[in-house]
């Protein structure tokens, strides 16, 4: 293997990487604060992602217009089944949530397809070609899935380290009651959450719609990478949500040359046995005693 | 907890009662429906054709039951989503198989599907009809049960050969969805072209729902082929192409006519798709059965029957079904209809075109030969078909056929 070839099978797996950091972040966010994993995370990615189609096909050209669309489906969706459901489970054991989150999951993409059918779409975006630098080949859309990754990683990091409402959070997410008692309007910490979660998983559909092509069933798809992804990262974690999805692609494009497309899924999954024998708790996670 | 009461005790008992009784009412069906199982890939990497081929099979029932149904016996369709995934695909055979006591299963589309079906079907001993092309699908076919109206990969994968022969080219990779289907297209060209004197320079076979290709993109095109063959489905496609695009290399392609669409070009544009050689099978355009198929399909799809080759073969396995019970003759089981299949549709006998005409000809004890929507419709030994090939040329958007072939 060549330098540009590594070089190129590397920016292939950061970028495939950064595609599953942003699922995983709202995973985590929702896992760290909610407390329970949600399945439907997938699917809000690809409401979103349709709301962008959608906004583009009755609005065309407008990329910002379909990425604003987008973010409000996100939302909305999160929002309304947080007030829905989810708010009602609260204090019941993980597995009732995680059940519902299943059924919303499902849910969601047979209504979605019941009005949109199962064509693959796609957003209506320039096509460009990759910049060469003598073999290494950087695409400007990768360029932009990065730069957006990298940067709802760093807003969410500032809203729940540097905000009032980020420190309420965290407080909720250590002891509800507690934070109650202490004047904390939980109610309102968990909208505000929920919300979060919607824009995460909008800017993850759009991303992902970008690079790919948007079809009913691609969030879904994308749910088990994620999951990995945050349990590598260590749960709850943020910055390791990020940096779990970039370790699995890296090692997953790298082990091409050595035991061929087929396999990388395999070697991927095999990084995050080794990461959870060597740490159970993930590489950021924070070690918890059982209660 | 609200503990248990005695009348509550009674209700539920009533209500378990009332429901034990109503599978009974159910299993009591009268004799006079032959029961057709649909399992077309309405979501997932056939999602384009799916709906196409299940409202063929329904219009070809339609037209059965209004020329007075077969064997004595109207026909009923159940109909189960493929999902073009074989777990979902069992799941949903199963229940065909043991709720709807369907005695055939038509429609599966991908090889990985048929192939996962037909051990319950074959165990059911009921019919089992496909458009899938794996090779292994004609071997494993133990009990002649199983029907395929589609090329075989072998047989795709000489026409891909043929293509790249007849356009010059010299070197080729291949590129090939993880599957029975994706594999055998690929492996079928690799076999026809090195007989041919053509250099096989690099393959990868490549998972699904994959965000980006670009890794085993990379690798073939390092190879510098002349062409790349690929075993592919729409989605991979369209993530494939747009990848190459970007690269800026000089390559060409050749993919099967169910990647190689209208959506494809719709998903691209038409400057990436410039160029890119379509191999698909090509439906019996010339015969009246065809020709009253694209009148139904119009009506209720609003496309012609030549947007979705798969439709017209599902239709056919509907109409062929039905003129072998008519032929078996009334309460026929599934095996003495299957045993008619061959009969009906291959020569000699009298060419018919559709189920009424048939009827009336078998009714006189005629010998019939059914000539399809699809293609003439002679099975062989295996219960195969060989439809001809068109290679069509994306030119601007559209794709225009240069070349029709029999292997």
């Amino acid at each position: 293997m060549s330098f540009t070839d590594f070089v190129n099978l590397l920016i292939n797996g950061t970028v495939e990487g950064l595609l599953i950091a942003l699922p995983a972040l709202a995973l985590t966010l929702v896992m760290g604060i909610a407390r329970f994993p949600n399945a439907a995370t997938g699917d809000y990615m690809t409401i979103s992602a349709f709301a962008a189609v959608g906004v583009q096909a009755l609005l065309p050209k407008s990329i910002v217009l379909a990425a604003l669309g987008a973010v409000a489906a996100g939302i909305a969706i999160a929002v309304v089944f947080h007030l829905w459901v989810f708010r009602a489970l609260q204090g019941r054991p993980l597995v009732a949530s995680l059940v519902a989150s299943i059924g919303i999951a499902f849910l969601a993409r047979s209504v979605l397809t019941f009005f949109v059918g199962h064509d693959q779409q796609g957003f209506q975006l320039p096509l460009v070609r990759a910049w060469n630098f003598d073999g290494i080949r950087v695409l400007p859309t990768d360029l932009i899935v990065a730069g957006v990754a990298v940067a709802a990683m760093a807003a969410l990091f500032a809203i729940l380290h540097l905000t009032p409402i980020g420190r309420q959070m965290r407080a909720v997410a250590d002891n509800p009651d507690l934070g109650r008692a202490s004047g904390i309007r939980v109610r309102r910490v968990l909208t505000v959450l929920w919300a979060m979660v919607g824009t995460l998983c909008a800017l993850g559909g759009l991303l992902f719609g970008a690079k790919a092509i948007v079809t009913p069933e691609f969030g879904w798809e994308l749910l088990i990478p994620a999951f990995a992804a945050m349990i590598v990262g260590g749960i709850g974690s943020p910055v390791g949500a990020v940096v779990g999805g970039v370790l699995l692609g890296i090692a997953q494009e790298l082990s091409v040359p050595f035991v061929g497309p087929s396999y990388k899924i395999a070697v991927a999954f095999g990084l995050l046995l080794l990461v959870l024998l060597v740490r159970p708790r993930g590489l950021f996670g924070v070690a918890t005693a059982a209660r | 907890m609200k503990s248990i009461t005695r009348r509550d005790f009674v209700a539920a008992g009533a209500g378990l009662a009332a429901a034990s009784a109503v599978p009974g009412l159910a299993l009591a069906q009268t004799g006079d429906t032959f029961r057709i199982g649909s399992l077309c890939p309405v979501t997932g990497g056939g999602s384009s054709y799916g709906a196409g081929m299940q409202k063929a099979i329904e219009l070809a029932v339609t037209e059965v039951n209004a020329a007075g149904g077969a064997g004595g016996r109207k026909l009923a369709v159940f109909a189960e989503d493929g999902q073009t995934k074989p777990e979902a695909a069992v799941l949903a055979a199963k229940k065909l198989i043991e709720v709807n006591k369907v005695q055939a299963i038509l429609g599966t589309w991908s090889s990985g599907v048929t192939l996962a079906v037909m051990p319950l079907t074959d165990a059911a001993s009921i019919i089992q009809m496909n458009t899938s092309g794996a090779p292994a699908i004609s071997t494993q076919d133990t009990k002649d049960l199983v029907w395929r109206f589609q090329a075989t990969n072998d047989a795709i994968g000489a026409a891909f050969a043929a293509a790249a022969e007849k356009r010059g080219f010299k070197t080729a990779a291949t590129m090939a969805f993880n599957n029975a289907s994706g594999i055998g297209n690929t492996e079928g060209f690799k076999k026809a072209w090195t007989k041919k004197g053509g250099k096989v320079v690099g393959s990868v076979v490549y998972e699904p729902n994959r965000p980006s290709y670009r890794t085993e993109l990379q690798q073939v095109l390092a190879q510098k082929p002349d062409v790349i063959v690929m075993g592919s489905y729409l989605p991979d496609s369209t993530i494939i192409l747009r990848e190459w695009y970007q690269t800026g290399q000089d390559v060409k392609w050749i993919l099967p006519g169910w990647a190689a669409n209208p959506e494809l070009v719709k998903a691209l544009g038409n400057e990436v798709v410039e160029g890119v050689i379509a191999v698909d099978t090509v439906s019996n355009e010339n015969a009246a059965s065809y020709k009253n198929l694209d009148v139904q399909y119009r009506k209720a799809m609003g496309k012609p029957i030549s947007s979705n080759v798969y439709a017209a073969m599902t239709y056919d396995m509907a109409i062929s079904l039905a003129l072998a019970m008519e032929a078996a003759g009334p309460n026929a089981t599934p095996l003495q209809v299957n045993a008619k299949l061959r009969e009906v549709s291959n020569a000699p006998g009298v060419m018919v075109y559709s189920f009424a005409e048939g009827k009336k000809l078998l009714a006189q004890k005629q010998k019939i030969n059914y000539q399809g929507a699809s293609s003439r419709l002679d099975f062989d030994q295996y219960g195969d078909v060989s439809p001809d090939f068109g290679i069509y040329v994306i030119e601007k958007g559209q794709l225009v056929r240069r070349d029709v072939i029999s292997i």
